[in-house]
């Protein structure tokens, strides 16, 4: 049995990419439907907005140029700068105030393998400058096991800064636990710790205590899920600045602005569905006309006026490469450009073929076809299944949601006009 | 330069050579080991894992099966800790004769295998996901065992019998004079120093690398010829005893559930350098087709990582034909005094897992003949050290070793505070205590090293999540600073990367990319510099594999 | 040698279907952060943990008892973006744990038509009886339910009985055809309102609704890991439903015990029969059926209803895959605000929360939940499941209604709720 639900737009994908075209066209008094297997790798994500941050020929200063350089075939240059700068410019007029910094500059944050990492937009107050000559200690409480004090700080003090300068840095274990008797809590356990106040003067304490005059404190990004306020107040106890550290998953950054920006999109109307795979696609000449979605018991069909495919890149299964070596867009079975040659080399660290591959698209964002012509007229895509970049490597996944979800949005926008 | 002496000096580190040190030891001779890398790390840490009980040979080679059913029983209870009685079914998949089944029925009972046929209701009934269409099915006594489990068990006993092993120790030389060996020449791939060990005898069992080291003592021409053989590890155990089809042995006949994964093997070409063991695209696809004749689906399954492993296989004209004596059963025994007037210096090459320790003793036999005082062989009457309490491996034991150190378990009660409770690698159960007891107990070991001791990074995630709370571990233990445990980590991720791109495809791309995103995209691992990894780190074949693997993009480099 | 689990009778899809997906779980933690159980105990170590990282190292027994403390409320599966049936993994995990040792408690709070039953004649006494404490702390000792958890109200007539008696008062004649309306055994014996409320809404659209007699689906044997049972129980059910006719559409004011018939009995316990599979894809939500209406122009104009009410959108119904229908039908009533909790799941996940040693749990996975419905409510607050509107009302004081009761209103067939 099939049930039928109608939208104005149908969204796949609750990432940013799914999140902040819904959110638009919802803005833009549109009916959405967003269908989404699962959360979307926002919540794994560091919780800061990537632009541009490495290149081949090393770390990029200015992302916004970058953006504007971007050579022919890469996502940002088919969505332009315009839209890249559109994109970010709604989402922090969305979440208002949560993100400090601009397009043209890169910040440095620092990470659980002791890295200065580029970003650009980041969570207003939660991060420090490095600069050479200054002391950072690193803390952590042990019984968080991706958090490695010694390890962390080893590698800050011999990484060099864009001027060649080092900071100096220590690690320190404090033993504070999150709940009872738990020896192995996660940094999300903490964060959850960290949301009440009494926890909060506790943990305020231990880190103190190990603390030097002078010193700036780095502590893994743990720092209050839910209450705004936590970050402050830790501040203010702790008495010195803070800046938080990128964890490996779980990323409570990635979970605040995934919670913050799902509200905000059911806010604005925007229907979300979750737990539904999309399973095929029904067509009608050059025209999408709906997508099953697999509800328990029976398919239900969403029908809509467009589409946007934000389902994200093979680590959703999005794109799919199987054990025959075919290549494939798991959902429409739209065709998957990739480069000529071995999928994957023998050297880990050489560029991996097979991660750049994904979907073309032209300037609206619709999936090119054989011929270099969309497939539908009314299926865009956005975000990681659109190929052309290696988005791990350049630090640039969030910029390229942004720009490719505006660049779809805008253009469903403007055909339904 | 450090001076060590030896009544026999066993070369090679893997099943065989271990073997033969602990039976060494065990008649009271002073015995030292050298292994250029660690143990068990070439031909016995990479094979498929089956204990044979020798239903595989009752057709093709009658007396290896009866001898793989008398050494299964004995090893399944010396290294009880390394064995799974796990049972193994023979079975006619759709398409083979099952004419063959009665041959083998007749085999096995001719042998003394145990083996009777079950119904097919009952086969499907124990192992649902096996193929529905099979014709027959027998069941026997297979089990699967861990080489390096069972490898260092052995170690164990030796050195408890008072036997000394040297790893990460080349064998630069050794010394012949009268026509008698005199000592070897080591070199320590980790310290740089130099070792040279007196010794009477000098047992060579260096597997695929046998006839380098035969020929250091001028005994030229044992050709050993590696066999190369890839194994394919799934994700997880789609059987859960060992399944073999009912035909002539072939290629890609085995699937064997060891530990968390289950593993299909396997393929035999000749190779030309055991340091450069390739994983061909087409042998991994002959792999997964022969797969989904076993279990439908197969294809679909998540393959987790592959490796080659070379058979040590012996052409040696020089052994005149009527020597069956050491000749037979794929294992050989060379008499360098009778085959190169060597005296004191046997080498041993071939045979298999399952019957090791068979092989060591024949081996001892003949230098303890050699030595004049022919003193008896009891390696079958003890366990080994770490399999004492005689219980077999279960796959459950971890699951409830963790369970058991909950903050609400029996040991959770009395140490809530314990920070060895934490479960450093969360795909093979690794606790935080297990990581820091392996790197005190062995501080100048690498990170492959305790992976292969404690199978941290192994899993689904293939180090994704464990590789950094390894590293930051080894840092706070102070066992490295953090520039050389982030070189390992890095050489660590490399590492794993040689089995993973051979069989890159379904969830292990998603996974991979996963943990792309997690080492560089947020931790930006790649922009930490790194001081060059010291060559000892790296041991000789992968340094070889490392340095063509840049320069090669064609799908079949190892 | 021979395999434990089918020796007990369970050798069922754990092959198949929930074991065969473990090969997806890329470790992300997803489904970790979101879990409200681990959330608020480190009694249980999580879905990842005891999901598909425990069932790789599975074979016959289920040795970490600490799984128990999973409350079934599917959460994890839900959430997780690769396909990993983590709570099916996990019940199958608890059924091969309790195979052969199954606490008495645990039977007995799972046989819902007994208490029912045993209830509905002598209503006054047995709901005095569930409010006297000692009872109840008798109860707690020999049974190890919790002596605070929430109890059904007995109702002193069935809904059953109603519906023999009723007559449709209908202005209009049934130009709509025929469906079934499911009531499951709360619906039948405690949550009677909500039954009569759905029936006399799909009446009022021009329905003819049939309710052959039925009993119960097994939610609460499955959810303790009694499947043997729960399959006897289903698909008994479902002969009982298809006895009404071919093809109807079923529709149902039970969030839970949809879910058990549309996928449950399938995904977890791996019942295949064609009387289930033919069930489970006729079934509805009535709230997802009264979607499919508006969305066809079927659903005539709501009345107004000048409220803003709190709602929980049940875990179980979430788990359905349809999104949140109650919020899409509401939307359609003029000057009603409605809004949902965002919390997972209120913690009584069917049984669990009575069981003495998780009542505290239950109780803290729930409390976000309670707090939404006591921060704005006009004196009550709507949820879509029986169990966890006890739950709720139980831990909060409040009314709670399914939110049938509002449409119901809006439909003219009773008056408009004002603000308490």
């Amino acid at each position: 049995m099939s049930r039928t639900v109608s939208s104005a737009t149908v969204v796949i994908g609750a990432g940013l990419a799914g999140l902040t075209s819904a959110i638009a066209l919802a803005k833009a008094g549109q009916d959405v439907t967003l269908i989404t297997k699962g959360l979307g790798g926002l919540t794994l994500s560091q919780g800061s907005i990537d632009i541009w941050g490495r290149t081949g020929a090393g770390l990029v200063t200015d992302p916004a140029q970058a953006v504007a350089d971007a050579p022919a075939g890469h996502p940002y240059a088919v969505a332009g700068a315009d839209a890249v700068r559109a994109g970010a410019e709604a989402l922090c007029g969305w979440l208002d105030g949560w993100f400090e910094g601009d397009l043209h500059h890169t910040r440095l944050v620092p990470t659980a393998v002791g890295a200065w990492r580029p970003t650009c937009l980041v969570p207003a107050g939660h991060t420090v400058q490095p600069a050479a000559g200054q002391r950072w200690v690193v803390v952590g409480p042990r019984r968080m096991k991706d958090i490695q004090p010694e390890l962390i700080a080893g590698n800050l003090a011999r990484t060099p800064l864009p001027d060649g300068g080092f900071v100096r840095a220590r690690g320190v274990g404090i033993d504070i636990a999150a709940r009872a008797h738990e020896v192995d809590s996660s940094g999300v356990a903490y964060a959850r710790a960290l949301d009440e106040p009494s926890f909060r003067a506790t943990f305020a304490e231990a880190v103190k205590a190990v603390v030097h005059e002078g010193e700036i404190v780095a502590l893994p990004a743990i720092l209050g899920l839910n209450d705004p306020e936590a970050f402050a107040d830790l501040s203010k106890r702790i008495g010195h600045p803070l800046c938080e550290i990128v964890t490996p998953p779980p990323s409570v950054p990635g979970m605040r602005l995934d919670q913050a920006l799902r509200a905000y999109a059911q806010q604005a109307g925007v229907r979300i569905v979750l737990g539904a795979a999309v399973l095929s696609a029904t067509t009608d000449g050059d025209r999408v006309v709906s997508v099953d979605a697999d509800t328990a018991g029976h398919v239900t069909t969403y029908a809509a006026d467009a589409f946007v495919l934000a389902a994200g890149g093979f680590e959703s299964g999005a794109l799919e490469y199987d054990s025959t070596g075919t290549l494939s867009e798991t959902i429409f079975g739209l065709p998957v450009t990739r480069a000529p040659g071995a999928p994957v080399v023998a050297d880990y660290w050489a560029d991996q073929p097979l991660f750049e591959a994904g979907l073309s698209v032209d300037a609206s964002m619709r999936p090119l076809g054989q011929a270099g012509k969309p497939v539908c007229t009314n299926l865009h895509a956005a975000g990681g299944v659109i190929g052309g970049a290696v988005r791990w490597r350049e630090k640039s996944g969030e910029g390229i949601a942004l720009g490719t979800a505006w660049a779809a949005a805008t253009a469903i926008e403007e055909a339904t006009k | 330069m450090r001076k060590l002496s030896a009544e026999v000096v066993v070369i090679g580190g893997g099943a065989t050579g271990v073997g033969v040190a602990r039976d060494a030891a065990m008649r009271g001779y002073s015995t030292i080991l050298v292994e250029r890398a660690d143990l068990a790390q070439g031909t016995t840490g990479r094979f498929h894992g089956l204990l044979h009980s020798g239903g595989r040979y009752v057709v093709s080679d009658p007396e290896s099966a009866t001898e793989c059913a008398e050494e299964n029983a004995i090893v399944s209870r010396i290294h009880a800790d390394a064995v799974e009685r796990t049972g193994g079914l023979f079975v006619c998949a759709p398409g083979d004769d099952p004419g063959f089944a009665d041959k083998f029925l007749a085999g096995a009972s001719a042998q003394k295998v145990p083996a009777q046929e079950i119904t097919l209701s009952e086969a499907l009934r124990r192992e649902p996901r096996l193929n529905p269409g099979i014709t027959r099915a027998i069941e026997v006594q297979d089990g699967t065992v861990d080489g390096w489990r069972m490898v260092w068990g052995a170690a164990e006993s030796a050195k408890a019998h008072g036997a000394t092993v040297l790893t990460y120790h080349d064998v630069t030389a050794i010394q012949v004079e009268d026509g008698h060996t005199q000592a070897v020449f080591c070199h320590n791939r980790k310290t740089g120093e130099d070792v040279t060990i007196d010794c009477g005898f000098v047992v060579n069992a260096a597997g695929p690398w046998a006839g380098h080291v035969a020929a250091m003592a001028g005994c030229h021409d044992v050709e050993v010829v590696p066999g190369r053989g890839i194994m394919v590890a799934m994700n997880h155990r789609l059987v859960n005893t060992v399944i073999n089809r009912c035909i002539y042995p072939s290629d890609g006949d085995i699937l064997v559930p060891v530990h968390t994964v289950c593993i299909i093997g396997t393929t035999d070409h000749p190779a030309d350098d055991p340091d450069h063991l390739e994983i061909p695209a087409d042998e991994v696809q002959q792999m997964l087709s022969a797969g989904e004749v076993l279990i439908p689906g197969f294809r679909q399954s998540r393959a987790v990582h592959a490796w080659a492993g070379a058979r040590p296989l012996v052409k040696d004209h020089r052994v005149s034909a009527s020597d069956t004596r050491h000749m037979s059963r794929g294992m050989a025994i060379l008499d360098h005094d009778a085959r190169d007037g060597v005296k004191g210096m046997v080498t041993i090459a071939g045979g298999k897992l399952t019957t090791y320790r068979l092989m060591a003793k024949n081996t001892v036999d003949l230098v303890s003949e050699q030595l004049g005082d022919n003193r008896p062989c009891t390696t079958d009457q003890e366990p080994v050290p770490t399999a004492t309490s005689g219980i077999n491996y279960t796959i459950t034991h971890r699951l409830a070793d963790r369970e058991a150190e909950r903050p609400t378990g029996p040991l959770g009660q009395q140490t809530p505070n314990d920070l060895g409770h934490q479960v450093v690698c969360e795909c093979e159960l690794v606790s935080r205590g297990m990581l820091v007891d392996t790197i005190a107990a062995h501080p100048d070991a690498q990170f492959d090293d305790w992976r292969r001791l404690l199978r941290i990074g192994m899993g689904p995630c293939q180090g994704g999540f464990c590789a950094l709370r390894t590293t930051g571990i080894a840092v706070e233990r102070k066992a490295m600073d953090a520039a050389a445990a982030t070189a390992l980590m890095r050489l660590f991720i490399a590492h794993r990367w040689i089995g993973l791109w051979p069989i890159l495809f379904g969830a292990q791309v998603r996974q991979t990319v996963l943990d792309s995103w997690i080492f560089s995209g947020l931790l930006d691992l790649d922009s930490v510099p790194v001081p060059a990894v010291p060559p000892a780190f790296t041991p000789p074949g992968e340094a070889a594999a490392a340095k063509t693997a840049t320069a090669t993009d064609k799908e079949v480099a190892r | 040698m021979s395999t434990p689990i089918a020796a007990a009778g369970l050798g069922f899809a754990g092959h198949e279907l929930a074991r065969a997906s473990l090969d997806q779980c890329l470790k992300c933690t997803i489904c970790e952060t979101q879990c409200p159980v681990a959330r608020v105990t480190d009694l249980y170590p999580g879905p990842k943990f005891i999901g598909p990282q425990a069932e790789r190292f599975r074979h016959g027994q289920s040795v970490d008892h600490s799984l128990d403390y999973c409350s079934s409320c599917g959460t994890c599966t839900l959430v997780c973006p690769q396909g990993v049936q983590i709570a099916e993994m996990i019940s199958q995990g608890r059924a091969v744990m309790k195979a052969g040792h199954m606490p008495l408690r645990d039977k007995l709070i799972s046989q819902t038509v007994l208490m029912g039953k045993a209830m509905t004649p002598v209503a006054p006494l047995a709901n005095a009886a569930l409010g006297i404490k000692p009872l109840r702390v008798v109860v707690e000792a020999t049974f190890g339910i919790h002596r605070n958890a929430p109890m059904p109200h007995a109702q002193s007539q069935s809904f059953e009985a109603w519906f023999k008696k009723h007559r449709p008062a209908r202005t209009t004649e049934a130009t709509r055809g025929k469906v079934v309306f499911f009531h499951g055994c709360a619906g039948n014996y405690f949550e009677v309102a909500t039954s009569k409320y759905a029936v006399e809404v799909l009446e009022h659209l021009g329905y003819e609704v049939l309710v052959p007699s039925h009993g119960c689906c097994g939610l609460a044997q499955q959810s303790n890991g009694l499947f043997d049972g729960a399959t006897h129980d289903v698909l008994k059910l479902c002969d009982d439903l298809r006895s009404a006719g071919k093809g109807l559409t079923i529709v149902s004011a039970s969030g839970s015990c949809t879910g058990m018939l549309k996928h449950e009995a399938h995904e977890i316990m791996g019942v295949k029969d064609e009387r289930l599979a033919d069930v489970g894809s006729r079934i509805v939500d009535i709230m997802e059926f009264l979607w499919t209406l508006h969305q066809a122009g079927e659903l005539p104009e709501f009345a107004p209803i000048n409220l803003s009410v709190p709602y929980h959108a049940p875990c179980q119904l979430k788990g359905q895959r349809m999104g949140m229908p109650a919020l899409d039908v509401l939307g359609l009533i003029p000057g009603l605000t409605v809004r949902e909790s965002g919390q997972p799941c209120c913690g009584i996940a069917g049984t669990y929360g009575l069981k003495k040693e998780k009542y505290a749990v239950a109780q803290a996975v729930g409390k976000p939940v309670f707090d939404h419905m006591l921060k704005d409510n006009p004196g009550f607050g709507l949820c879509d499941t029986e169990t966890c509107r006890w739950q709720i009302g139980k831990s909060t004081g409040l009314r709670m209604e399914h939110p049938i009761y509002l449409v119901h209103q809006a439909l003219g067939l009773s008056p408009v709720s004002t603000a308490a």
